[in-house]
């Protein structure tokens, strides 16, 4: 028996992230780099670690060798403990055959066992799809204060586009009455952020229901909530206010990374009461050289300048060589941009390297991606919108 | 390598370095904008295979404690072996100052005698390197040596009446030892790493500290090399290289790492170099930023100009401040319209608005500790 937990944190990280393109190819959408010198799973994590939740179970299915091994120990987020810490949780063999996770609700139900060794009162149920700083815990206390069977983290979004997101129609006492996936007509502009806190003895009670509902796809928004709201169980809303931004598509991925360059920073990462953590390479600081110019940009350890660099995130052990033009780009770690290339509006992917005088990317229109490992060839060019990978074939 | 600890001894003079080693150990010294001494020497021997690192600790050693926390960032907190932090200590014999070497390691015998590893390498801690003692290690076994002691021919390591200067002959055998000559005679400086055995250690701390002898090159390896009772070979590190001694060595090395082929030899992909993470974020440049021939660590905000400069963690250095051959600790601030050329700020320094500060570039202006100027 292990030592009793309030509350466990479990964190879907099982998806493909097909939107990501190139970028989740290989890797699943949470181990995908960001802002320098973090990868999307950071900001949960070290949400978990902040708000002194420390056992969290990672659930894994999609391509997890890069993720788990990111994961390691825990110790960057602290969650290498005796009591608790960090679980990587993949599916498993049974003696009844062998499942996969069928959906974010089964995911969960098959890791029953996994949550009961702790007997929590109460379980977090995350995603690794946003960037956003969140007091996990202050959500625990509106939960156990309300003294709600769900509590539903929700954000206020622009009315144009509430149709668009699962809405959560309350009233006055922030008491969920309705949900509605995509409403045509939004009664409301609470969008729910996919962030749940359940009292683990009713949400153990719906898992096991929903598994022996033949009909159902298993899925929390689709299936848990909505029967949990017909059986007038307590559902409230917790108003959350910040950022929080998508990153599950290229676009909204460059987006988000270019959140960090304008001023004030929309998101603090300079908040020594709020750290990300990140698991570090150990490389020494960024060299800018002589007759470099960089400007309006965000640059980490192990990065070397030679070039221009203009509004733009240079990731750990980037190259930037001499006469090469980096603008309103995200270089991943290890990537090298050689002599004389031009990189506009662009996703370069992990050690990618764009040889001499290549063109990646143009100064408007959709943005650009080189995949992981992937190499352009001298004097070859990407238009925007393209996406390179080993299937890619260069203009002669 | 399995067979290898490591002993670091971290007690050297430290006058010359001024302000700087007033709160704390050589060892502990800030350098090159995100490391302190102790991490090259540490992760030389983690590299190297060592899993159980002993560092006798003398004067100042709270930062010293503080930076090595339970040695994780090192890979060395494991289970029975792992980082040993080795204070001074009262006994009736030992009045807590150590006198020399021998004195510190005749105290840590225990550390030593409890360890399972055959070999040792024992360093000090005013030399930067990124060595694979490891290699030393099997040269030594080759050699049939008692002890081996690395050195080096870069001459910028010598300095009058401070360090030890080898002899050694063609077969690499140590023939005249010479410790703080007036002027060095020998081209070979000895680099403080000693490696032999751990049971040879013990014993010659035991019966040289009865023997009242309180320095183990000057006591003991001279005497062996004298009357030939010890085998005492020398080993060349090829390798870069830095004696920390001074404020001007101090300032020296940080500007040598600017140049691109020095930094890629002691920064290397094969060896890395472990230090405490701050977690901070990456460095932000404001859109009047211009940054020159510079190295600038995360956590930095860079709105003005910086020319051929180290900047630590988390420095700020406001639009139309203007910083040029500087070396700036941790935190520290330099705000606009300020002018600094040729200073090293040491931690949380803040330098005011509209203030000039120009030092000779052969005698750098030191800013102490948590200054405003």
């Amino acid at each position: 028996m292990l030592k009793k937990k309030t509350c466990v944190a479990m964190l879907l990280a099982g998806g493909q992230g097909s939107r990501l393109g190139v970028l989740t190819k290989n890797v699943a959408k949470p181990a995908v780099p960001f802002g320098g010198k973090y990868r999307i799973i950071d900001f949960p994590l070290s949400n978990c670690t902040n708000s002194g939740i420390d056992t969290v179970g990672v659930l894994t299915q999609y391509q997890p060798l890069e993720l788990n091994s990111y994961i390691g120990s825990g110790a960057p987020w602290d969650l290498d403990l005796t009591n608790g810490g960090v679980f990587v949780l993949p599916p498993y063999q049974r003696i009844k055959g062998t499942d996969w996770y069928r959906g974010t609700a089964n995911a969960i139900y098959q890791n029953i066992a996994f949550i009961e060794q702790f007997s929590p009162d109460y379980v977090l149920i995350l995603s690794g799809d946003h960037i956003y700083k969140m007091d996990y815990n202050a959500m625990l206390d509106h939960h156990i204060r309300t003294g709600a069977d769900a509590t539903i983290a929700v954000r206020e979004v622009p009315w144009e586009e509430a149709s668009r997101f699962g809405i959560m129609n309350t009233d006055s006492e922030g008491t969920i009455v309705e949900f509605e996936e995509k409403p045509k007509n939004p009664k409301s502009n609470k969008a729910s952020m996919g962030i749940y806190i359940f009292t683990w003895e009713k949400l153990r009670k719906y898992l096991i229901d929903d598994e022996a509902d033949k009909k159902s796809s298993n899925d929390f928004g689709k299936n848990i909530i909505p029967s949990m709201l017909n059986d007038q169980q307590k559902m409230v809303a917790y108003d959350f206010e910040g950022y929080w931004k998508d990153v599950g598509t290229i676009n909204s991925l460059w987006e988000a990374n270019m959140d960090l360059l304008s001023t004030p920073l929309p998101i603090d990462l300079h908040d020594k009461k709020w750290r990300i953590y990140a698991r570090n390479p150990g490389l020494p600081p960024h060299f800018i050289a002589d007759g470099a110019t960089v400007c309006d940009s965000l640059i980490t350890e192990g990065a070397e300048v030679y070039g221009n660099v203009k509004h733009s995130i240079l990731f750990s052990g980037v190259t930037v060589e001499e006469g090469a033009e980096v603008k309103d780009s995200v270089i991943m770690p290890g990537a090298v941009i050689k002599r004389g290339a031009v990189v506009r509006r662009a996703i370069i992917a992990e050690n990618a390297v764009i040889m001499p005088g290549a063109i990646v990317g143009e100064s408007e229109g959709d943005i650009a991606v080189v995949g992981p490992n992937m190499t352009v060839p001298a004097g070859a060019s990407v238009k925007a919108g393209v996406q390179v990978d080993e299937e890619f074939s260069f203009e002669a | 390598m399995k067979n290898i600890m490591g002993v670091i001894y971290t007690g050297e003079s430290d006058e010359r370095l001024r302000d700087l080693s007033q709160t704390r150990a050589i060892a502990a010294l800030p350098v090159a904008g995100r490391y302190r001494i102790i991490d090259f020497l540490v992760s030389s021997m983690v590299n190297s295979g060592a899993k159980n690192i002993g560092i006798i600790m003398q004067k100042n050693y709270h930062s010293l404690m503080d930076h090595l926390g339970s040695g994780k960032e090192w890979d060395i907190h494991g289970k029975n072996e792992g980082l040993h932090v080795l204070p001074p200590f009262l006994t009736r014999e030992n009045v807590g100052v150590y006198t020399g070497t021998l004195d510190a390691l005749r105290s840590n015998i225990p550390f030593l005698s409890r360890s399972k590893q055959e070999y040792v390498v024992l360093s000090g801690s005013d030399i930067i390197y990124n060595a694979k003692l490891d290699e030393f290690v099997h040269a030594h076994i080759a050699s049939n040596a008692d002890i081996t002691m690395v050195y080096t021919k870069n001459p910028g390591m010598i300095r009058d009446e401070y360090g030890t200067y080898l002899k050694v002959d063609e077969d690499g055998k140590v023939t005249d030892i010479e410790t703080q000559p007036t002027h060095p005679h020998y081209e070979n400086t000895f680099m403080e790493v000693f490696i032999m055995k751990r049971e040879l250690l013990c014993e010659l701390a035991d019966s040289g500290v009865a023997h009242g002898n309180h320095h183990l090159t000057r006591d003991i390896l001279l005497k062996g090399v004298t009357e030939n009772s010890m085998r005492i070979m020398g080993q060349e590190y090829t390798g870069p290289c830095w004696r920390i001694d001074s404020v001007q060595s101090y300032f020296q090395f940080n500007m040598d790492i600017l140049d691109t082929p020095t930094r890629k030899s002691l920064f290397n992909n094969e060896s890395p170099i472990y230090t405490k993470v701050r977690d901070e974020m990456p460095v932000t440049y404001g859109d009047k930023a211009k940054v020159m021939n510079s190295l600038i660590s995360d956590g930095c905000v860079i709105e003005g100009t910086v020319e051929n400069s180290i900047l630590f963690r988390g420095v700020r250095v406001a639009p139309d401040a203007h910083i040029k051959n500087c070396v700036i600790m941790q935190d520290g601030q330099v705000h606009s319209g300020a002018y600094i050329e040729n200073c090293i700020l040491d931690k949380q320094a803040i330098i005011k608005r509209n203030s000039r500060l120009i030092g000779p570039s052969s005698y750098p202006i030191v800013i102490g500790k948590n200054v405003v100027i």
